[in-house]
């Protein structure tokens, strides 16, 4: 079966995030270790000025305005965040018209248009109350984002949406992978869009999972995430039909796999036993050692289960040469849906800028582990393989491996 | 496809009494509003008390027919667990909505919101049967199973499964069925499932329920030759997608016997069935599976089922199950029986 | 303290939806975690809903809340320490 040995290649990336709103500006961010995380300017909710969030920038008639729409109406906070980055991600694989070759769109949301719907549901509920908000109602699920954001950019081939809470993007990356190597399109693009609402704020909050401080992923006196919001997009190709249409390749989706813990409905398993099997099965597949590695960007949450579980699987795949590795969640915040197509994003960027993002607010090794992260920014620092952690409720879990291509 | 999968075994929970026994189809009557309910079955022989007691609806019934799909073939661990799912646990994304307002974000049982999250069945089924491999959730309306099937049947091919859990599942619950009432899903006047098709109104009737089936390499009578999805296309280009998909498995036209359809007796939305009736014999036994079911974003699963249970009686022999959720999520899918 | 104890046990069984025990079912000092009833990490989560719901009583650290809510016993303890404080 030579068609399932196609490479997977990057040929384009878009995002937006609380530290910026395309890939340079994200980038400019990381490498001035300037961190997004701050109070709430949008989300209406009694948590506001108490549980720091990574909000993006802007409100959305200000994102509705960079996506070159003349307001947002009948758009979703959650579908303008993916029109910005999806224009970026396409602009920059040289797309002018994505409705030219057969494209698949797989797109991750957690709660879909909750942002905008939450604020109008008591309205729907009473029928007494009539007006222009009930254009809104079809936005209340995760589809309505995908196909706004398809409609407008002419996406056709296939449309869906993946959920699967924190690794719902990376699972997107997977899955357009896989439509590619199985022939049925030459291109996908992939990635998720999330949108800060007072559902999640308050459903992470009754877990007690949030810290009231800025998040310390892989630190002993860590106290739980910080949510943020985003939108992330990867323009995946086959490498014959990038090489026929002399797409620049920025680096290739070497390895992935998902695993689930199968062991409690939100929490992973102490031994980390899923992230393992989700790491060592993922550089399999790219044909990779553990010491082929140079950069792991971690799940690290922050919250007491995932950085233990996750340390835990680290040291039982590496050994005594544990990678650099790091958490961007102090950046970005935990953005869900969007966060394995984001931190996709930052290991390429580790490739093709030969650095490493630093693992901010660390200070204390945990008592559970040997490691900790790395906390400087390292310049100038060969980075060939990259593995990206994305782990979930449900025990979901998802390693992609990204790799410098032509190596 | 290289390697064939074929359906092992299946579990439907739906409005009919499809999950044991003789399956007989009914017009089942409405009396308050277009709502088929799924008729639930007794949970305790499948989910340990412990488990049962937080449970909402949906969590319950995706649970147990994934379960007991499982027995159905006489397994436990599949090498995949695959589902779809357009609205999740509606009960609990309410509860958790009017929990947030009720007590003015304070205090608040987080079982609702875990519960909301569309992977929570997935999760379930994995933790239940300690199933550590593949685990993924579609959640796009009419896309949703769909995807599901189609990932599986990719997994089958890429050799990472031998035979992968699949399903579809969603409920209606009274505020939903209200919101949705508001733009026009449902008709507007009590229609009773037997007149749903000739009612010549707008809207159709809402159903239910949860629908799995275990895909495999291993032989069985019926066969998935493969789906062909189409995102919004024009009339014209389902009838040419449906030529291009017949062609691509090796089927001609005439060969299908059986078309299980999705009509719903939504005036909008009916001309595509009739472009799909038109394209195939009219000597083809013609089933509408809505009558039955309802519609709801998963209703392809039970669509799918329908056309196994078909195949099984043993009178047909290829038989295309055609789909569309409010003329937007189109779908074929084409099984064979052996 | 024994009409807290045997109200606490209602509230319980009531919260967490655990049909076919009875308050007598539950020893004052059993655990309820783990062996004893069998409860988790989302079950000690609902516990602390439970006691700011009903009695005010806020515990923000999951930590702490571990230890407070060891038995029927434990909480209602903290619940006095709480109201006499």
């Amino acid at each position: 079966m030579d068609r399932m040995a196609e490479r997977v290649l990057i040929t384009g990336m878009g995002m937006i995030s609380a530290i910026g709103n395309n890939v340079e500006e994200n980038f400019r961010s990381l490498r001035a270790q300037r961190s997004g995380i701050g109070y709430s300017r949008f989300v209406d909710t009694i948590h506001r000025n108490v549980l720091p969030v990574g909000e993006v920038k802007c409100s959305s008639e200000e994102l509705a305005k960079l996506a070159g729409l003349p307001d947002t109406t009948g758009f979703t906070r959650t579908t303008l965040l993916g029109l910005v980055a999806m224009q970026e991600a396409l602009r920059s694989a040289g797309i002018n018209d994505a409705a030219e070759t057969p494209t698949a769109f797989i797109n991750a949301s957690t709660v879909g248009g909750m942002c905008d719907t939450e604020k109008i549901y008591f309205d729907i509920l009473d029928p007494q109350k009539e007006g222009t908000f009930l254009q809104l109602i079809d936005t209340l699920d995760c589809a309505d984002c995908t196909q706004r954001i398809a409609d407008e950019t002419g996406l056709t081939a296939y449309v869906t949406t993946i959920s699967t809470a924190c690794s719902s993007s990376a699972n997107a990356l997977m899955y357009g992978a896989r439509l590619i190597r199985a022939g049925l399109v030459d291109r996908a693009v992939c990635g998720g869009t999330e949108a800060l609402t007072r559902f999640t704020i308050n459903g992470f909050n009754s877990l007690k999972n949030i810290d009231k401080r800025h998040c310390m992923p892989f630190d002993n006196d860590r106290n739980g995430l910080n949510l943020g919001e985003g939108a992330a997009y990867l323009v995946l190709e086959s490498e014959s039909f990038a090489q026929r249409r002399k797409a620049r390749p920025m680096a290739e989706l070497s390895g992935w796999c998902n695993t689930n813990e199968a062991f409690h409905p939100t929490s992973p398993s102490p031994e980390g036993d899923g992230a393992f099997e989700a790491m060592r099965k993922a550089l399999e597949m790219g044909g990779l050692s553990p010491a082929d590695v140079q950069y792991v960007n971690v799940h690290g949450t922050a919250t007491l289960n995932n950085d233990v579980s996750e340390g835990r699987a680290l040291e039982r795949l590496f050994g005594n040469e544990v990678p650099a590795f790091s958490s961007t969640k102090p950046f970005t915040g935990h953005t869900l849906a969007a966060a394995g197509a984001i931190e996709a994003i930052y290991s390429v960027l580790a490739i093709n800028r030969q650095m490493i993002w630093p693992n901010l607010n660390f200070t204390t090794r945990m008592e559970e582990l040997r490691i900790s992260p790395e906390t400087r920014l390292l310049e100038e620092s060969p980075v060939k393989n990259v593995v990206s952690n994305s782990f979930g409720f449900g025990g979901n879990n998802a390693s992609l491996v990204i790799s410098k291509y032509g190596n | 496809m290289e390697i064939k999968c074929y359906i092992q075994a299946s579990a439907a929970i739906s409005p009919q009494q499809s999950f044991s026994g003789e399956y007989a189809p009914q017009f089942l009557p409405l009396e308050e509003r277009n709502l088929l309910r799924a008729q639930e079955p007794g949970y305790a022989g499948f989910i340990p008390p412990n488990s049962l007691r937080r449970m909402s609806r949906l969590l319950k019934m995706g649970l147990t027919a994934a379960l007991q799909c499982l027995r159905n073939a006489n397994a436990t661990v599949p090498g995949a667990i695959i589902t779809g799912t357009g609205r999740g646990s509606l009960q609990d994304t309410e509860k958790f909505l009017h929990d947030i307002r009720t007590y003015e974000e304070t205090a608040l049982n987080p079982t609702p919101f875990i519960q909301s999250t569309y992977n929570s069945v997935n999760g379930l089924i994995a933790l239940q049967q300690q199933c550590t491999d593949y685990n993924n959730t579609f959640v796009h309306r009419g896309f949703s199973f769909e995807h599901a099937l189609l990932d599986s049947l990719l997994q089958i091919q890429e050799g990472n499964a031998e035979s992968v859990l699949v399903g579809g599942f969603d409920e209606m619950t009274v505020e939903h069925f209200f919101i949705k009432s508001r733009i026009g899903y449902w008709k507007s006047a009590l229609t009773q499932p037997a007149d749903m098709l000739a009612s010549g109104t707008p809207g159709t009737i809402a159903g239910e329920g949860a629908v799995f089936f275990l895909v495999g390499t291993q032989p069985a009578p019926v066969e998935v030759r493969g789906i062909q999805m189409l995102y919004r296309p024009a009339p014209d280009q389902v009838a040419s997608q449906l030529a291009q998909f017949l062609q691509k498995q090796g089927v001609k036209a005439e060969d299908v016997d059986l078309l299980v359809i999705g009509r719903n007796g939504d005036t909008r939305f009916d001309h595509f069935y009739a472009v799909v009736e038109k394209a195939l014999p009219s000597t083809a036994t013609n089933i509408p599976f809505k009558q039955y079911c309802g519609e709801y974003d998963t209703a392809g699963a039970f669509g799918m089922w329908t056309a196994q249970q078909e195949l099984l009686s043993g009178r047909h022999k290829t038989a295309l199950v055609y789909n569309h959720f409010y003329g937007e999520q189109h779908t074929f899918i084409l099984l064979q029986k052996h | 303290m024994e009409a807290l104890k045997l109200k606490l046990k209602q509230q319980i069984i009531e919260a967490l939806n655990l049909q076919d025990t009875k308050p007598e079912d539950i020893d004052d000092n059993a655990p309820l975690f783990g062996e004893g009833l069998g409860l988790d990490s989302i079950d000690s989560l609902e516990l602390m809903v439970l006691l700011e719901r009903n009695y005010k009583i806020k515990v923000e650290d999951p930590r702490e809340g571990r230890k407070i809510l060891q038995s029927v016993q434990s909480m209602a303890e903290f619940i006095m320490s709480k109201q006499a404080a």
